[in-house]
C-alpha cells in the first residue's frame, strides 16, 4: 500500500506502478509479484516507499529514473 | 404368515427389529433410529402431507419438480412463492413473491444471467469485468477497484489500468471519466490513442476539455464491460 514500483522508459523517463489495495490484500500478492507481472521483461526496476516519489507533479514528464 | 398385522405395538426381543421383503432386509429400527437399506431407490410417499428432516445428507443427486414462479420447487418454510424453479430445459429461475426476478437462461454459448432490478422483466445483464477509481494527482493512489492489480503512472494525465484477470479479447468496452478542476477546467477521460489496448491492460488519459492537453485529475474512473 505504501510502496511503488518504478522503472525506466525507453526515452529516459520513469513509469510508476501503483498497486491496488484490494489486489495486495489477496494472499500471495506482493510488490515483487506485481513487478514480475507488469514491468516489461529485461527492464530494471525498484520498489520504493511512496514518500520517495514527489507529490508535486508539475514537472512529472521530466522525471528520470536513476539506478 | 400371509395377511395383515394390525397392532398398537410391535416389540422386538432384541435391540433391533427388521422389516424384510422376501429374504432381503429393507428397514431396521433400533434405539438409534430407522435405517433404510435400499437395493434400488427409496421412495417416501406420504399423500397430502410432507416429510420433515432435521438434517438431510444427500450424497447423490436431489431431483425436484420444475415448479413455477408462483410456486417454486425449492423454497423456504412459510414463504412458498419465493425460491428457485426451472422454467424450461437448461434454465434456472429465481422468484420472489411469485414473480420471477432473475434467471440463468439456456443460451449454450453464453449462459446469460438475467435479472429485473427495475428493468421491467428479466433481461440479460452484461457485467462490469473490471473497475478502478484512482487519484491521478499529487500522490497517485487507487481508492477502490475490482479485477485491477494496479495502475501505471506513465506521465502527466497518462495512465495504464492493469487487469488482474485478462479479458477474453480486446473487444471490451472501456468507459473512462476524469474530473476537472473547479473553476479552472473541465476534464475528459478517454482511451489513449497513442498506446495500444490489450487483453491485460487499457491505456487511458485525462485531458483538458479546452486545450486537449493532459492534466492530472483527482478523480479518474475506469469501468470495463465485456
Amino acid at each position: 500500500m505504501n510502496q511503488r514500483i518504478i522503472y525506466p522508459t525507453d526515452d529516459g523517463g520513469v513509469k510508476i506502478i501503483v498497486p491496488a489495495p484490494a489486489w495486495l490484500a489477496e494472499e500471495g500478492n506482493t510488490m515483487e509479484v506485481l513487478a514480475q507481472e507488469i514491468v516489461p521483461a529485461g527492464k530494471s526496476f525498484k520498489i520504493v516507499d511512496v514518500a520517495d516519489i514527489p507529490s508535486d507533479r508539475t514537472f512529472r514528464n521530466a522525471w528520470e529514473y536513476t539506478a | 404368515m400371509a395377511g395383515t398385522i394390525i397392532a398398537d405395538t410391535i416389540q422386538a426381543t432384541s435391540q433391533q427389529i427388521s422389516l424384510n421383503v422376501g429374504n432381503t432386509t429393507i428397514l431396521t429400527a433400533s434405539s438409534t433410529g430407522l435405517t433404510l437399506i435400499p437395493t434400488t431407490n427409496v421412495n417416501i410417499n406420504i399423500a397430502n402431507s410432507s416429510a420433515t428432516f432435521t438434517t438431510a445428507n444427500i450424497t447423490g443427486v436431489a431431483t425436484f419438480s420444475t415448479g413455477t414462479a408462483a410456486l417454486p420447487s425449492i423454497t423456504t418454510a412459510g414463504d412458498p412463492d419465493t425460491g428457485i424453479y426451472f422454467p424450461s430445459a437448461n434454465t434456472i429461475g429465481f422468484t420472489r413473491g411469485g414473480v420471477e426476478v432473475g434467471r440463468f437462461d439456456s443460451n449454450s454459448a453464453n449462459a446469460n444471467f438475467q435479472f429485473n432490478s427495475g428493468y421491467g422483466s428479466s433481461a440479460t445483464a452484461y457485467g462490469c469485468r473490471a473497475w478502478v477509481n484512482f487519484n491521478g494527482s499529487g500522490t497517485v493512489a487507487i481508492r477502490g477497484s475490482g479485477n485491477v492489480s494496479s495502475i501505471t503512472d506513465n506521465s502527466t494525465g497518462d495512465y495504464t489500468v492493469n487487469f488482474t484477470t485478462a479479458m477474453p479479447d480486446v473487444n471490451y468496452s472501456g468507459v473512462v471519466t476524469a474530473k476537472g478542476v473547479a473553476g479552472t477546467l473541465q476534464g475528459i477521460g478517454t482511451e489513449n490513442h497513442d498506446a495500444t489496448r490489450s487483453t491485460s491492460a487499457l491505456p487511458v488519459v485525462s485531458v483538458r476539455r479546452d486545450t486537449g492537453s493532459g492534466f492530472d485529475s483527482t478523480q479518474v474512473n475506469v469501468a470495463i464491460f465485456r
